[in-house]
């Protein structure tokens, strides 16, 4: 085994409401490298953290666009170009008849771009976290409400973080370690 | 119209979405309960008869790959038989899972929460069954690749100006777009799963599907926001798809194909057969896995309602068929319509406007949209009424331009034996999903709760004592 | 619930306001239809000047079938607000009621074209025995049927509008919660039945009134098309008017929340899509199976002029609006959302030109009476609604749900 060192603390909250308040009064003494967990996401934790907006939204046009110009220029290189061939006494190309698959491919691709997109910022798939090693934290699936602040966070002093997450009724007060 | 009398203590507003008494641990408790009990005897012997009937369809299709379409009831008038009609059927099926999730969700439908899994989940298998039936008719299905724009050595592409490849494009976009929007949904609920799993290997399988989710809440904001995006992406492309299904009919020449309303009248009856389908499932399975606090009589009562509006579109369609047909004064599209309703096949079009059209009536009354035996009946009454629609649809065939070439079809046992057991694909399928993945979205349910809120009333006072506490800290 | 009395606002429009508003439409009124009818009039003459007297009717019918289809909107989403038991829009009812009540003023407005009907409608004076086609729909398409369908539909969206604003401006003065709640009860007693009537009359309605300009042509899907122009109608209309009451200090935003508006904005943006669904739809239908009974109403308004028309639509009634209220941003700005509600009713307005006017002109010529009689016509309507509007609250003050619909956002 290499050697411990300590990844952070973790601290159990009763519900939302506490959490929330919680992470509002974190980010108003300064801490940013602290995060939430809970069981779904909760209303104003956003805004409560200070975080900004979600950047998936650029990959989904990006991903649109791209479907878009995949669409047409498939149907128009290989129906015009590529091989012509008159059929139906329908023109080569006719953005008409190339609304449907064109607009498929953007639906298509907007919606890789939504969800890879979303996992890939997300860093998913995460096999491991240090929180792992806390078996409290297994309840954040469940019922279970939790605060982490990491010691990569140039305010992090273990006493001090330790004794502000109790004052704000932090439970189960945890020091986790990584690998 | 029983709902409508002004009882006093009827409230204006909505009752709430979970009934009972649960907290967050109890709802996790109730739904994964489900999966984590051991198997029971019944659900081997279900899945033993689903899996008997889905042992037919791949007969039946190993039959047909050695021998051909002949098998069918295919003549020259008719060369869509069954397999076009089952298409249409099951893809139409497919809708409402994917209806009810993107657009409830976007309108903010909360009672959509009890059953979006379940709606999507037979979206998915409806739309895997749907996909057999293309696959097959092909007549060669060695050559099934030539759907694909792939380069080949007789340097050719696939004929874009053709609706069938249209179609090719939307149902596997449909089936991909709608199996993401499924995942999406499940990873959390995964996660609940792995976190609670006793045995390795449902620690690895539901760990290795929920990719490590912690429910961080920098992931949920990507989550929701992406979750939110592939509901407005999937809105568009439920209509899209069964509009692009109806172009198969409505862009040809043929009377009663040929008719400008077929998409929207198409969408609708998507939707109607969908919510019927749910409906057929969920009546008995809330029973059979104790979720009637989940999904309430609310919830019945408003799919019921929803079969009712759809219902009621799809006969307004009828009508202005039938109107039109006459109005445009063209003998042709005139004939293909009395044809369909007094010709040979009057039995399956009697049978499509009972079923779609005049069943669904009943549920004007609170009384029989509330009856869970009623709902099941007619819920089937729907699905069989929008089976003859496509197959009313594609009989028109039977009597062409050409009275010497007029030819009555019949299925052979084939046809019935390949249909019959496309259900037995779905049930298994279904029977698997209701085992092994939790069937109501827990962290949607959850979500939806007032204690989820918080600013919910209930934690007003709780909150207020540990900010006092706080700012009288900070201000030493 | 017991909150039901806690709204005080009287919701009134301010004196100075509705007098300001009556001036400009009484102006409108006077000088647009002075104009149009003096024009109209000069037509008859003959020489000349005699196609003034064409141009006139088919200027008239298209400001009036514009007006009209608002009124139906209202009537529409006061009836939907009934039947889906909404309680968002609970705010926006009473506008929606005020301008279903113009139904019987654009009834009156029918009546002028009943003097030219036959330079409209062309299948007035067809012989049938020449034209086999005609023949068959000669029991619907005659003069008197075509009479008392106008008839029943006018009076059936007369009464509805009578029946909900009735109710509706009752329930105001309920004492108590539960008797509030007993209109609410009545009005979604009458919803579903309404809501099929509506349905049927409004299909028929644009059958005669507008696919039957070219008695040749036929579309299943019309009634549809025109219903889903009718609703972006709508949500523009009670955006515009949404903007011109808070200006107003007639109600607060407090009642009529920016969450109120960014949700008719999304409403309208949906019903944009759907109008985009439908009208694609038809003309691509018609376009690839290119059959010469159906193909020929776009063949004629793809020449002479009207594809700068079609091209227009297309752009404007779509892909402009798509991208602009999609934005989340423009959906919660008062002003641009108003500036975008504005465009839609234009485009709306040129759809329907873009359907009536090239039966009679085969090319593009705009003329100075479209004008006219859209003013005469629009101050008419202005007039009637702002009747209406002065008469009563401008929100349903004691509908239990609006406070529902007060405190809200949807965020």
């Amino acid at each position: 085994m290499t050697s411990q060192k300590n990844w952070g603390v973790l601290a159990e909250f009763a519900n939302p409401a506490e959490l929330l308040h919680a992470a509002q009064e974190l980010h108003k003494l300064g801490y940013r490298k602290f995060e939430t967990w809970s069981p779904f996401p909760i209303h104003g934790m956003d805004d409560a953290m200070g975080l900004t907006g979600s950047k998936v939204p650029w990959l989904t046009l990006g991903g649109g666009l791209t479907g878009l110009t995949i669409g047409l220029l498939l149907q128009w290189w290989t129906g015009a170009v590529d091989y012509p061939l008159v059929i139906g006494g329908k023109p080569y190309f006719a953005w008409q008849f190339a609304t449907p698959v064109t607009f498929e491919l953007s639906i298509l691709l907007s919606a890789f771009g939504t969800v890879f997109g979303m996992f890939a910022l997300n860093g998913l798939p995460r096999p491991y976290h240090p929180l792992d090693r806390v078996a409290r934290f297994r309840r954040v699936t469940d019922d279970g409400f939790f605060l982490s602040v990491e010691v990569a966070d140039p305010l992090f002093d273990m006493e001090r973080t330790h004794n502000q997450l109790a004052e704000l009724g932090g439970a189960h007060i945890t020091v986790v370690e990584d690998k | 119209m029983s709902d409508t009398s002004p009882h006093n203590k009827e409230s204006i507003f909505p009752p709430p979405f979970v009934a009972g008494k649960h907290d967050f641990h109890s709802i996790t408790e109730a739904i994964c309960g489900v999966v984590e009990k051991p198997l029971n005897i019944n659900w081997i012997l279900a899945l033993g008869v689903a899996g008997t009937v889905m042992a037919m369809l791949f007969a039946s299709i190993g039959y047909l790959f050695w021998e051909g379409t002949g098998i069918w009831g295919l003549n020259n008038p008719v060369g869509w038989g069954w397999a076009i009609v089952n298409f249409v059927f099951w893809v139409g099926i497919g809708h409402a899972g994917t209806l009810i999730s993107a657009v409830l969700f976007l309108f903010r439908q909360k009672w959509r929460t009890a059953i979006n899994r379940f709606a999507e989940a037979m979206t998915i298998f409806a739309v895997i069954c749907a996909l057999v039936f293309p696959g097959i008719h092909v007549g060669r299905v060695w050559a099934a690749y030539w759907m694909l724009p792939i380069p080949n050595q007789m340097a050719m592409w696939p004929n874009f100006r053709s609706p069938l490849l249209w179609d090719v494009f939307a149902v596997s976009t449909y089936f991909t777009v709608s199996l993401l929007f499924w995942y999406v949904g499940l990873v959390p609920d995964l996660a609940t799963l792995r976190d609670r799993a006793k045995s390795k290997l449902a620690f690895w399988s539901y760990g290795l599907f929920s990719l490590g989710w912690r429910g961080a809440n920098r992931h949920w904001q990507n989550y929701e926001r992406a979750y939110m995006l592939l509901a407005a992406l999937a809105t568009p492309l439920v209509l899209s798809v069964h509009t692009i299904v109806s172009f198969d009919f409505a862009v040809s020449v043929l009377p009663g194909w040929h008719t400008t309303i077929f998409p929207p009248y198409f969408v609708a009856g998507a939707i109607f057969s969908g919510f019927a389908m749910v409906l057929t499932l969920a009546v008995p399975s809330r029973k059979l896995f104790g979720l009637e606090d989940f999904i309430t009589i609310r919830h019945i009562e408003n799919m019921n309602k929803i079969i009712l509006v759809t219902g009621t579109l799809v006969g307004y369609a009828y009508a202005m068929e039938f109107f039109i047909a006459w109005y445009s004064g063209s003998p042709y599209e005139g004939f293909a319509f009395i044809n369909r309703a007094f010709g040979p096949y009057w039995w399956a079009y009697l049978a499509m406007v009972s079923c779609n059209v005049i069943s669904p009536q009943f549920f004007w009354s609170k009384k029989m949209r509330t009856n869970l035996t009623v709902t099941f009946i007619l819920s089937i009454f729907v699905n069989i009424g929008m089976w003859f629609e496509r197959f009313v649809i594609t009989m028109t065939l039977h009597r062409d331009f050409l009275p010497s070439s007029w030819d009555y079809y019949a299925p052979t046992v084939y046809d019935m034996s390949t249909f019959l057991g496309s259900f037995g694909l779905f049930f298994t399928l279904f029977i698997l999903f209701l085992k092994f993945l939790p069937a109501v979205a827990i962290s949607e349910v959850k979500g939806v709760m007032p204690q989820a809120d918080p600013h919910w009333e209930g934690y007003a006072h709780a909150h207020h004592a540990v900010s006092n506490a706080v700012s009288n800290k900070e201000a030493h | 619930m017991g909150h039901a009395n806690t709204f005080n606002e009287d919701a009134k429009l301010p004196e100075a306001a509705a007098k300001r508003a009556q001036t400009i439409a009484l102006a409108c009124a006077v000088v647009g239809l002075g104009a149009s009818f003096g024009g109209g009039l000069l037509g008859l003459f003959g020489g000349d000047a005699k196609e003034l007297h064409h141009q006139f009717y088919f200027s008239w019918l298209t400001a009036f079938f514009f007006f009209t289809t608002l009124s139906l909107g209202g009537l529409f989403f006061t009836i939907l607000h009934h039947l889906v038991r909404a309680s968002w829009s609970t705010g926006l009812r009473r506008i929606a009621e005020n301008l279903a009540m113009n139904i019987p003023l654009m009834a009156a407005c029918a009546l002028v074209l009943s003097m030219g009907f036959g330079d409209v409608y062309h299948w007035t004076h067809i012989d049938p025995a020449k034209d086999p086609i005609f023949a068959v729909k000669e029991p619907y398409l005659n003069v008197g049927f075509f009479t008392i369908r106008a008839v029943v539909f006018f009076a059936l969206w007369a009464v509805l509008a009578f029946f909900f604003r009735k109710n509706s401006v009752a329930q105001d003065g309920a004492q108590s919660a539960e008797s509030a709640s007993a209109f609410n009860f009545k009005m979604r007693r009458l919803a579903p039945l309404s809501m099929l009537a509506f349905a049927l009359s409004l299909t028929f309605f644009s059958f005669d009134w507008l696919m039957s300009l070219d008695p040749h042509w036929f579309s299943t899907m019309f009634g549809v098309y025109v219903f889903a122009g009718t609703v972006v109608a709508l949500f523009a209309t009670l955006i515009l008017s949404v903007l011109w009451l808070t200006r107003n200090n007639a109600v607060s935003t407090d009642t009529l929340t920016i969450g109120v508006f960014h949700d008719a904005g999304k409403l309208m943006f949906g019903f944009t899509v759907f109008w985009t669904y439908i009208t694609f739809s038809q003309y691509y239908l018609i376009w690839y199976a290119n059959i010469p009974e159906e193909t020929g109403w776009f063949m004629h308004r793809a020449q002479g002029g009207w594809e700068h028309v079609g091209l227009l639509i297309a752009v404007g009634h779509f892909i402009l609006p798509f991208w602009t209220i999609m934005s989340r941003h423009v959906k919660r700005n008062r002003f641009m959302l108003g500036l975008v509600a504005g465009w839609m009713l234009f485009m709306h307005f040129v759809d329907l030109y873009f359907v009536i006017m090239p039966t009679h002109h085969h090319h593009l010529h705009l003329h100075w009476l479209d004008l006219t009689t859209f003013v005469g016509v629009g101050g008419v309507f202005l007039m009637g609604f702002l009747f209406w509007c002065k008469r009563d609250a401008l929100v349903a003050r004691k509908d239990p749900q609006l406070t529902a619909s007060t405190g809200y956002d949807n965020v």
